[in-house]
């Protein structure tokens, strides 16, 4: 029996990745942070994309893990890390249990649409609330680790080095999701449901479990940006930001944990240069990279290394 | 009357076109029992009404002295219930192996790998390729899995809906020599449908026809 390669192929990309610390330039490293924190929404949505489900409101969870790291920073002036990665995944799940039982009743556009409904809903709430920041937003205090209090530099390394951390870990565990029998059920959900039921298992519960996951992820991804920007504002839960998640999960593929995170880097990095180059029309440079893609890699660019091992 | 599924007075109907009228089938345990009728008559409706893919207007689903009629589709499969659809419905990316075990491993029966061995008893042909992708398999041989998976998940009962259409005459004898095997070993109930005697007749205990949603007992040789 052939044996799975991508638990080795994550542990030695996380070892680059974190060997990279002590080499990249600083804004490199800002960078990939950046995406990989995105990256961790987008592996939310191809989570659901798997199951068939597109979701156009991933922000909401981006969001709250935000907010929920901006807010505990500014009112209580706690700053660890982990603590905060924790409570913004615990609040994204909490929200995820209740919000769940009503979107795992729904499929297609319908699914679409009332994400983006609940994500604009929370938006109007933090811009009208004063108490949030409003449209301002708040500031974070600057991030601790377990009671170590960095300088300002050596902190982004520590932090980037923690996103590489727990990028590698939820990738693994989203791995071995798609390998369970959830995701088999959520892949054959997609396809036919009714052969899910009358397999035994509930497709409610299927979409159910991936929705919490994908909740989870994305409130991962909203801590690590918070932190690392040092500020929270509504444009986190903003329609855009969840478009640019499924963007992103169109540009890297839905084959594979690797390919939202390729795909984050990549968009990250063709907005940082088109950016530079050309400063009034870079949004022009992102739309003829989506529809190159779209149009030869209909797969996104993990076909080119789904395309590459079915051949081998 | 030992009866594993009672049907008491299904009746659906779609758009004013009646699909099940008053239906009444009883099947016992370790019987093998048929239904026939043409195109439209109502053997798919019969089917997914005792799945719990289609909820009827009215009657009654029994199993083992339960009554299901209330319960939705996939509580109604962990009771037992195997279903092979008249299309195969195969998960196609994945193993033959995991195609089979899908069903064991949603419901959480623990011995599910001894389940599979007790299969390929029965269905021996698809043994060669288990570890082949479902999309890989030519028709026949994805109706055989498709009659596998059903089997393991059917301990209590098996619905098999048109198993024999569309299928070539040799793969149709392969079909009802292994569900013959399976009314020999007098461990499956199994209610079969089909559009015609050839294969059906000779292979049940009891038949029953079915027309324009109504059913009545028949005779095996369909005589009448």
């Amino acid at each position: 029996m052939r044996r799975d390669p991508v638990p080795a192929a994550i542990a030695l990309l996380a070892l680059l990745l974190l060997a990279g610390a002590l080499v990249l330039p600083d804004w490199l490293r800002f960078l990939l942070l950046l995406a990989f924190a995105k990256g961790l929404a987008v592996l939310g949505v191809v989570t659901l994309m798997r199951g068939g489900l597109v979701s156009f409101g991933q922000g909401l969870y981006f969001g709250l893990g935000g907010y929920a790291a901006g807010m505990t920073g500014h009112f209580t002036g706690f700053s660890d890390v982990f603590g905060l990665l924790l409570l913004g995944i615990a609040v994204s799940v909490a929200v995820a249990l209740v919000l769940g039982l009503v979107m795992a009743r729904y499929r297609e556009i319908f699914f679409a649409m009332l994400s983006l409904a609940f994500s604009m809903v929370f938006y109007g709430v933090l811009v009208r609330s004063e108490v949030l920041g409003s449209t301002d937003g708040s500031n974070l205090p600057q991030p601790t680790f377990l009671g170590y209090a960095p300088e300002a530099a050596t902190g982004r390394v520590l932090l980037y080095l923690l996103t590489v951390l727990v990028v590698a870990v939820a990738a693994f565990l989203v791995h071995r999701w798609y390998r369970s029998l959830w995701g088999h059920l959520a892949e054959a959900a997609r396809e036919n449901e009714v052969r899910v039921e009358y397999l035994g298992a509930s497709v409610f519960r299927v979409h159910y479990a991936d929705y919490l996951l994908a909740a989870a992820t994305a409130g991962a991804g909203g801590v690590l940006t918070a932190v690392a920007v040092g500020h929270v504002d509504p444009t986190l839960t903003y329609w855009t930001t969840s478009g640019e998640f499924v963007f992103v999960a169109l540009v890297g593929g839905t084959g594979s944990v690797f390919a939202p995170f390729a795909g984050a880097v990549l968009l990250e990095l063709v907005r940082t240069f088109a950016f530079a180059w050309l400063p009034y029309s870079w949004q022009m440079i992102l739309g003829a990279v989506m529809l190159l893609v779209i149009l030869f890699l209909p797969g996104g660019l993990w076909s080119l290394v789904a395309g590459r091992e079915a051949r081998t | 009357m030992n009866a594993v599924l009672e049907v008491r007075g299904v009746s659906k109907s779609f758009g004013g076109v009646v699909a099940a009228a008053d239906l009444d089938v009883t099947v016992e345990r370790g019987e093998i029992v048929g239904i026939i009728g043409a195109n439209g008559a109502g053997k798919t409706t019969l089917m997914r009404a005792i799945c719990g893919l289609l909820l009827a207007a009215r009657g009654r689903v029994v199993l083992d002295g339960r009554d299901v009629t209330r319960l939705p589709a996939h509580r109604r499969a962990r009771l037992g219930v195997g279903y092979m659809p008249e299309d195969r419905r195969l998960v196609p990316q994945l193993p033959v192996r995991d195609n089979i075990l899908l069903p064991l491993w949603a419901r959480g029966v623990a011995d599910a790998e001894a389940r599979l061995a007790e299969v390929l008893r029965f269905v021996p042909d698809i043994e060669p390729f288990l570890a082949r992708p479902a999309l890989r398999l030519s028709g026949g041989q994805q109706k055989l899995v498709a009659l596998a998976r059903a089997l393991a998940a059917g301990e209590r009962v098996l619905l098999l809906d048109e198993p024999f259409e569309g299928v070539a005459p040799a793969l149709a004898r392969r079909l009802a020599e292994i569900l013959e095997s399976l009314g020999h070993a007098g461990q499956r109930t199994i209610l079969v449908s089909g559009s015609d005697y050839t294969h059906t007749a000779g292979l049940v205990d009891r038949l029953y026809a079915i027309e324009r949603g109504r059913v009545e007992p028949a005779a095996p040789t369909g005589a009448g």
